[in-house]
C-alpha cells in the first residue's frame, strides 16, 4: 500500500499547484481590425480581441499596470490588462496613430498621422490639454527624459518638430529627410529613420544639426533599445531588413535579410527580438545570436507589438523598460541596471525601473520650473 | 480550408507588394503613402478573384439553362471590356480614398470641439464582439443605399440618360452588370462611398462588401433561366427577378425590381414584381442601336450626347 499514497497525492498537488503562466504576446492587426494575443511557448493564438477599424501602435500605462491601444481608424484608445488581455475601458481619442507617456506620467502626447494633429492629453483623465496642428502627417513621438520636451516626426514635410511641453508652444521644426518616420531619444540626441531614403540620421535637439547615423536599406523605418540598453535594432521595410546596432557608435553590427517587412519591434526576457512583418501577416521571433528565425501566422498588416512577461522572477520593470512597451520612444540614457532603479524614489504613480538614471540633457533643454 | 485560403491570398498580396509596388513608390517617393497602396491592393487583387469567380459561378449557369442564344456574341464582348476596366477596383478605390480623405478633415473639425464622430459599433457596442453581423448590417445598409440610387436612375432624365447605356443591352449577360457610362459609374461610387463614409465602413471590410454585392449583382444579371423558388425569390435577387427589371416594358420610370441584391426593398415601396414565369427580351427600345451594339468609346461618346440633350431638357 506504500506506493498508493504518493500515486494519490500527488495528482492532487499538481492540480492544486498554480499553474505556470505563458508569457504573451500582443500583436495589433491594422488590417483587420483585431489583437492577436499569443502564447509565447506555443506561438499558439490564445485571444482575438476585435477592435473597431485600425489599431497601429501601444503603450502601457507610466504605472505598467495597463496596455494602451490605439485604434486610429475607430478613434478610440483601449486599455487592457497586459496580463490577461481583459479590456478594461475604452475612450473615445481623435484618430490616435502613434502615442507616448511623457516620462513623468503627467501627459500622453498623441500624432495623428491623418489629421495633421498632435494631442496633448492629461494622463490621468484624457482630457486633451492642448493640440497642435504642426503640418503635414505627424507620425511617431519622443520625448526628452525630463519630458519638457517631445519631438515628432512629420512624414510629409520631411521633418522634426519640437514642442515645448511646459509653455505648449511649438518651438522648431527641422527638415532632416524624405519621409521620416521613428524617432527616439538616445543619448542626448534623437535618432530618426528616413523610410524615404535608406539610412537613419542623429539630430542634436539644440544645435539642430542633422548628421548620417548609419545605412541600413531602403525604406528606413525604425528603431528600437533593447531592454539591456547594449544594442539598439533598426529596421528597413523596402529593403526587408533588421540590424543591430552599437548603441555608442551607432555603426552597424549584423544585419539580417528578413524577407515581409519588418515593423516593430519587441523583446523577451530571453534577449530574442520579436518583429512584426507587417506585408505578410506574420511575426518573427529572432534569437540574434544565430542566423535563423521563426515565423508565427497572426493577423493582416500586423504593426505594434509588445511581449507581457508572465513567468517567475519576470517584473514590470522588465516590461517598462522595454523599447517594445513604450514604442521604442521612452527615453533610455544609458544601459539599464538589471534590478529596479535604487536611486531617489521616484514620483507617485511611477514604478521603480520605468525610469532610468537621468541622463545628459543638453544645457538648452534644461529649466528650472 | 478557408483558414488556408485567407493565408495563400495573404501572402500573396504581400509578395506582390514587396517585390512591385513598394519599390516603384519607394523610387517615386510616394513612401508615405505605402499603407494606403497596401490597402489598394486588396481592391486589384479582390477585382480580380470577383471577375474569376463571378466566372466559375455564372458561365457554367448560362451554358446550362441560357434564356437565349444569339449567333453574334460580339456584344457581349463590349461588356467584358467594361467589366475589366470597372473591376481592378479603380474607381470605388477613388470614391473611397477621396471621401476617407475629406472625412479625415471633416472629423478633424470636429474634434476640436472635443466631439468625435459615431461608428455603427460605437453607437451599438454590442456590435463590437461581432464583427460578423457588423459586416452584415453594412451590406444591408448599402445596399437599401444602391436600390435607391437605382430608382433614381430611372426618375430622372439626366440620369436616366446615362443608365440606358446599362439597358440598352440587347445580349444580357453576366458580364452585363459593369456595363455602365462612366459619369454614372463616378456618381454611383461617389454615392457608395459617401455611404459607406457615412456610417463608418471599416477600410479593410470594404473589398469584401464590394465582393459580396458584386457576385449578387453579376449573378442577377446572367442570361440563364433561374429563379429561386416562392421564399427564396424575396430573399435574394436571382436572374429572373433582375431580368424582369431589364425587360423592354421596364425602361425608364415605370420600371419594376430595382433591388441589387436584396428584393426586400422592392417589397417595402412597392416596386417588387415575383411574377416567376416571365423571362422577358432586355434592351432600351427608346435608345439608339449604337448604345446597344457599339463599341465601349462610341456607347460612351452617344451616352453623353444623351446627357447633354435630357440636361437641355430635351429628349434623351
Amino acid at each position: 500500500m506504500r506506493w498508493r499514497l504518493p500515486s494519490l497525492v500527488l495528482p492532487i498537488l499538481l492540480a492544486l499547484a498554480p499553474a505556470a503562466r505563458a508569457d504573451l504576446v500582443y500583436v495589433l492587426n491594422s488590417g483587420e481590425a483585431s489583437i492577436t494575443v499569443l502564447d509565447a511557448v506555443t506561438r499558439q493564438e490564445v485571444r482575438r480581441i476585435p477592435v473597431l477599424r485600425e489599431p497601429h501602435h501601444l503603450v502601457l500605462t507610466p504605472d505598467g499596470s495597463e496596455l494602451v491601444i490605439a485604434d486610429s481608424g475607430g478613434n478610440e484608445v483601449f486599455f487592457v490588462k497586459p496580463e490577461t488581455g481583459e479590456v478594461l475601458r475604452r475612450a473615445r481619442i481623435s484618430n490616435p496613430y502613434h502615442l507616448e507617456y511623457s516620462p513623468d506620467g503627467k501627459y500622453l502626447v498623441v500624432a495623428s498621422l491623418r489629421r495633421d494633429q498632435v494631442d496633448i492629453l492629461d494622463a490621468a483623465t484624457l482630457e486633451l490639454v492642448h493640440r497642435f496642428r504642426p503640418g503635414d502627417k505627424p507620425s511617431h513621438v519622443a520625448f526628452t527624459p525630463d519630458s519638457r520636451t517631445v519631438f515628432v516626426t512629420m512624414q510629409g514635410d520631411r521633418a522634426v518638430a519640437a514642442f515645448d511641453m511646459g509653455t505648449r508652444t511649438h518651438l522648431w521644426t527641422q527638415e532632416v529627410g524624405p519621409e521620416p518616420a521613428g524617432i527616439i531619444w538616445h543619448r542626448g540626441r534623437l535618432i530618426i529613420g528616413i523610410m524615404g531614403s535608406d539610412h537613419f540620421v542623429t539630430l542634436d535637439p539644440v544645435t539642430r544639426e542633422v548628421r548620417h547615423a548609419f545605412t541600413l536599406g531602403r525604406g528606413a523605418h525604425t528603431i528600437f533599445p533593447s531592454p539591456d540598453g547594449r544594442s539598439l535594432y533598426a529596421t528597413s521595410r523596402v529593403d526587408s531588413r533588421l540590424a543591430e546596432i552599437d548603441p555608442e557608435t551607432l555603426a552597424v553590427r549584423r544585419t539580417w535579410a528578413i524577407p515581409g517587412g519588418p515593423d516593430c519591434l519587441t523583446f523577451d526576457p530571453e534577449g530574442r527580438v520579436w518583429m512584426t512583418l507587417r506585408w505578410i501577416g506574420r511575426v518573427a521571433v529572432l534569437d540574434p545570436r544565430g542566423e535563423t528565425w521563426e515565423t508565427v501566422r497572426v493577423g493582416r498588416s500586423p504593426h505594434g507589438i509588445f511581449f507581457k512577461p508572465r513567468r517567475d522572477g519576470i517584473g514590470g520593470d522588465f516590461a517598462l523598460s522595454m523599447a517594445g512597451a513604450t514604442s521604442g520612444t521612452r527615453p533610455l540614457a544609458a544601459p539599464l541596471p538589471r534590478r529596479p532603479h535604487a536611486g531617489a524614489p521616484p514620483p507617485a504613480g511611477i514604478m521603480p525601473g520605468s525610469i532610468p538614471p537621468a541622463p545628459a540633457i543638453p544645457a538648452a533643454l534644461r529649466r528650472t520650473p | 480550408m478557408f483558414d488556408w485560403m485567407a493565408d495563400t491570398y495573404g501572402l500573396f498580396t504581400g509578395w506582390l507588394f514587396e517585390e512591385a509596388v513598394q519599390p516603384a513608390m519607394y523610387a517615386l517617393g510616394l513612401m508615405d503613402w505605402a499603407e494606403e497602396a497596401f490597402h489598394w491592393l486588396d481592391f486589384f487583387v479582390f477585382g480580380l478573384l470577383g471577375i474569376g469567380v463571378v466566372y466559375l459561378v455564372c458561365r457554367p449557369l448560362e451554358a446550362w439553362r441560357p434564356v437565349e442564344r444569339w449567333e453574334d456574341g460580339s456584344a457581349v464582348w463590349t461588356d467584358v471590356v467594361y467589366t475589366l476596366l470597372a473591376r481592378l477596383g479603380i474607381l470605388p478605390l477613388l470614391a473611397f480614398v477621396l471621401f476617407a480623405a475629406v472625412q479625415v478633415r471633416i472629423e478633424g473639425l470636429i474634434a476640436d470641439s472635443g466631439w468625435v464622430p459615431p461608428t455603427l459599433e460605437s453607437t451599438f457596442p454590442t456590435l463590437r464582439e461581432y464583427p460578423l453581423l457588423a459586416l452584415l448590417i453594412y451590406i444591408v445598409i448599402l445596399d437599401f443605399g444602391e436600390y435607391w440610387r437605382h430608382r433614381f436612375q430611372h426618375t430622372f432624365g439626366w440620369w436616366w440618360a446615362l443608365h440606358s447605356v446599362h439597358h440598352a443591352q440587347k445580349q444580357m449577360t453576366f458580364w452585363t452588370d459593369d456595363r455602365n457610362h462612366v459619369i454614372d459609374d463616378v456618381i454611383a461610387a461617389a454615392w457608395f462611398g459617401v455611404i459607406a463614409v457615412a456610417i463608418g465602413v471599416p477600410p479593410g471590410q470594404f473589398p469584401i462588401i464590394l465582393l459580396v454585392l458584386r457576385l449578387g449583382e453579376s449573378l442577377s444579371h446572367a442570361n440563364v433561366r433561374l429563379d429561386f423558388g416562392r421564399v427564396g425569390e424575396r430573399l435574394l435577387v436571382s436572374p429572373r427577378f433582375h431580368r424582369l427589371h431589364h425587360g423592354l416594358l421596364s425602361a425608364g420610370a415605370t420600371g419594376k425590381n430595382y433591388a441589387v441584391l436584396l428584393p426586400v426593398w422592392d417589397w417595402i415601396f412597392g416596386t417588387a414584381d415575383f411574377d416567376r414565369g416571365r423571362y422577358p427580351s432586355t434592351g432600351d427600345p427608346t435608345a439608339p442601336e449604337s448604345l446597344a451594339s457599339g463599341g465601349w468609346l462610341r456607347q460612351q461618346v452617344d451616352g453623353t450626347k444623351r446627357l447633354l440633350r435630357a440636361l437641355r431638357g430635351r429628349d434623351a
